[in-house]
């Protein structure tokens, strides 16, 4: 309603209250005039057009102008029917403009908070961030209600939204019902102010507080306590909406990570299976070819213990593989490995393990750093030796010639190895996946045989006998993998003539 | 006056300042007894408030602000439409003739000026409707105020005792009561209800005998 069309409708209401006035005075029949009841006319209008303020102030305007044709007569010819009758209609005057203006405010007032209502409920059902929400919701409520201004709180979880002044609304957790402030105070004038709880399935999900510089009349409190059910309900559906898209995200991530992880684990298969295909074939190409030479061929005793010892390193290769494909398969499984515990000297088990690339006569050299008296562990001796081959081994074909360091020593109840090359290291982001089966680091799947079992099976090898496996590296420095394995009870030797 | 503008106890009136308009009282309504010219020293009254309005002290009332256009124009206007509509009446049911160019007017709009139109809307619209109004809602509070304003006129002594007159008195004072209360609502205000008490009471004062 703009002020040009208001200012436009009060003068044609003036007017029209001159005219009527002057009719009656032209008439010559001064309160019995019919021209009295025209007087109706522009109350109602405006009644309808200003609500009761502006249909009690133009019946009042109607009633002073009407008086002086009235008041005469009563006062020259005492109270007689004529009296009467014009008082009768300076009465009807006065109530039609109320009445009006109160059948009128009072729709105005129910389409202005269906409209709220439905813009609050379009505002609450775009997908857009709470925060976001409640702002909008404000302005809504504050233009919808005509209210100076609204605030609102919304429980979310542990943590409080607020939005606009909430002096009132603050005090929530005791106000379990509406609150009328007749004076919130701060302004010259009466600032009303209405808290009123917001509540879905019978809990209170936050508060909504309007003020206004102005009447809040009983009628319009209890319609904003009606559009505050409307609100908490709006909300609590936007909450549990917005709540819903983001489970749907985060759902839809992790079936995008799933995806993408089982496409890799597809890919490292089928690596895998190609490399191990080419390690079975490697020993079996060389077990065919020298044992078709042995069987065609005559050889001397020298040559045919060389070519006996060759044949027998391959099948020891072919063995090293089918185990770890045996192990691999109970790890799958979820199974341990099988072990046999027994107390087993530390030292003697280490130079073992180191003797056996020695004796390769590789590029690398040794370094062992191992305590006297370091003592023993409680381990499958076999299991033991091969987890350190396949970490010296690992050492060995991923760093350049150079020095390969062994460390022992004893850390409480545990011991601890440490097996550390000075080669390129392994870069930050593999090193969570580096103990997955199949798994090889980018950089190196082309750099060196092997079917990225190794440290996998180092891993479940390790935790079976109660200990813990760990990488540190420094690219372009060296990397370090370290192992501890529980000390054993009983000294090797006690162990062995318990056994025997 | 001073209750008026208690709210706040950081503008608190001094004892000094709260006496002063008693005294000043006194002195114009001695003058005016001595001498019609000494009725002129009611004037010092809206003086002393325009002093202490300056200060700051005066500013629950909305005194010592600003007024808008409206609110002088809605204050004139009421107060012009009621004293017209006042002489109209009293002329055409009593056959009062209203009489400007008279000592006794110019005494009583002095009066009015300096001490019963300031007093009455300090104490009905300023203390009694302000603190009603923080408290219950509008109509309550207006009706409130003009109770007890229609309380003060209907036992003041000097009112003539007929029927036409007390009822017109009740007509136009409850008019102008609630009137006032809503530009005091409307405006935060005393300013436009006293310019509408003063055009009211200075058409009153060209009829009454």
């Amino acid at each position: 309603m703009s002020s040009r069309a208001d200012g436009g409708w009060g003068t044609a209401i003036i007017v029209a209250l001159a005219m009527i006035t002057v009719l009656i005075a032209a008439s010559g029949r001064g309160a019995r005039s019919p021209a009295r009841h025209a007087y109706v006319i522009p109350v109602i209008v405006a009644a309808l057009r200003f609500g009761p303020t502006g249909g009690v102030v133009v019946s009042v305007g109607a009633a002073l102008l009407y008086a002086p044709f009235v008041l005469p007569e009563i006062e020259w010819l005492g109270f007689t029917e004529r009296g009467a009758d014009g008082l009768a209609s300076l009465t009807t005057v006065l109530l039609v403009g109320l009445l009006t203006g109160a059948v009128a405010q009072r729709s105005r007032r129910a389409r202005g908070h269906y409209e709220t209502a439905l813009a609050v409920q379009r505002a609450l059902a775009e997908a857009r961030p709470l925060e976001s929400i409640l702002h909008q919701l404000r302005s809504t409520l504050r233009d919808g209600l005509r209210m100076t201004d609204v605030g609102l709180l919304v429980l979310e979880g542990d943590r409080a939204l607020r939005c606009g002044p909430l002096s009132g609304a603050d005090l929530l957790p005791e106000c379990a019902a509406a609150r009328f402030v007749p004076d919130a105070g701060g302004h010259p004038r009466p600032l009303r102010q209405l808290v009123v709880p917001l509540t879905a399935r019978g809990e209170t999900v936050g508060a909504l507080s309007v003020e206004r510089i102005g009447e809040i009349a009983a009628a319009e409190q209890a319609g904003i306590v009606t559009l505050a059910a409307h609100v908490g309900l709006a909300l609590e559906n936007a909450r549990l909406a917005s709540r819903q898209r983001r489970f749907a995200d985060e759902l839809a991530e992790k079936i995008a990570d799933a995806t993408r992880r089982s496409e890799e684990m597809d890919r490292a298969k089928s690596a895998f299976v190609a490399t191990v295909s080419h390690e079975l074939r490697t020993p079996l190409t060389a077990l065919l070819g020298f044992g078709e030479l042995l069987a065609t061929r005559p050889f001397s005793s020298e040559e045919v213990h060389r070519l006996a010892g060759i044949v027998h390193r391959e099948t020891e290769r072919l063995v090293r593989i089918v185990d770890d494909l045996l192990d691999l398969s109970r790890v799958e499984r979820g199974l341990p490995p099988t072990l046999r515990r027994t107390a087993v000297d530390v030292a003697p088990a280490v130079l073992s393990a180191v003797e056996m690339f020695r004796r390769q006569q590789l590029a690398h050299h040794f370094e062992i750093d191992c305590a006297d008296g370091v003592g023993a562990i409680e381990a499958d001796p076999d299991a033991v030796d091969r987890i350190l081959k396949n970490l010296i081994s690992n050492a060995l074909k991923y760093s350049p010639p150079g020095l390969v360091t062994l460390r022992v020593r004893g850390v409480g109840h545990l011991i601890e190895f440490q097996i550390e090359d000075c080669g390129r290291g392994i870069p930050a982001d593999a090193l969570p996946r580096l103990f997955e089966p199949y798994y090889r680091a980018p950089h190196d799947a082309g750099a060196a045989r092997g079917t990225g079992l190794g440290l996998a099976i180092v891993k479940s090898l390790v935790e079976a006998h109660g200990g813990s496996v760990s990488v540190a590296t420094i690219v372009d420095t060296g990397t370090r993998v370290s192992f501890t394995i529980p000390r054993a009870r009983v000294s090797p030797a006690t162990a062995r003539q318990r056994e025997r | 006056m001073a209750w008026a503008a208690s709210d706040r106890q950081d503008v608190a009136m001094a004892p000094a300042t709260r006496t002063a308009p008693l005294i000043l009282l006194s002195i114009a309504a001695l003058a005016s007894v001595l001498h019609d010219a000494g009725a002129a020293a009611y004037l010092a009254m809206p003086l002393w408030l325009w002093r202490v309005s300056a200060s700051g002290r005066l500013l629950a009332l909305g005194l010592g602000t600003p007024i808008s256009r409206a609110a002088i124009g809605a204050g004139a206007l009421i107060g012009s439409a009621l004293g017209a509509h006042l002489l109209v009446a009293a002329s055409m049911t009593l056959g009062y003739r209203p009489r400007v160019m008279e000592a006794a007017v110019a005494r009583g709009v002095a009066y009015d000026l300096g001490a019963q139109v300031l007093a009455t809307e300090c104490f009905f619209r300023g203390a009694l409707f302000n603190r009603a109004q923080r408290r219950w809602s509008f109509g309550a509070a207006a009706a409130l105020s003009t109770a007890a304003c229609l309380a003060r006129y209907l036992i003041d002594p000097r009112l003539p005792g007929s029927a036409e007159i007390l009822c017109g008195m009740v007509f136009y004072i409850t008019l102008l009561s609630i009137a006032n209360c809503w530009l005091f609502w409307r405006f935060g205000s005393l300013v436009p209800g006293m310019l509408s008490a003063l055009m009211f009471f200075a058409a009153y004062r060209t009829i009454a005998e």
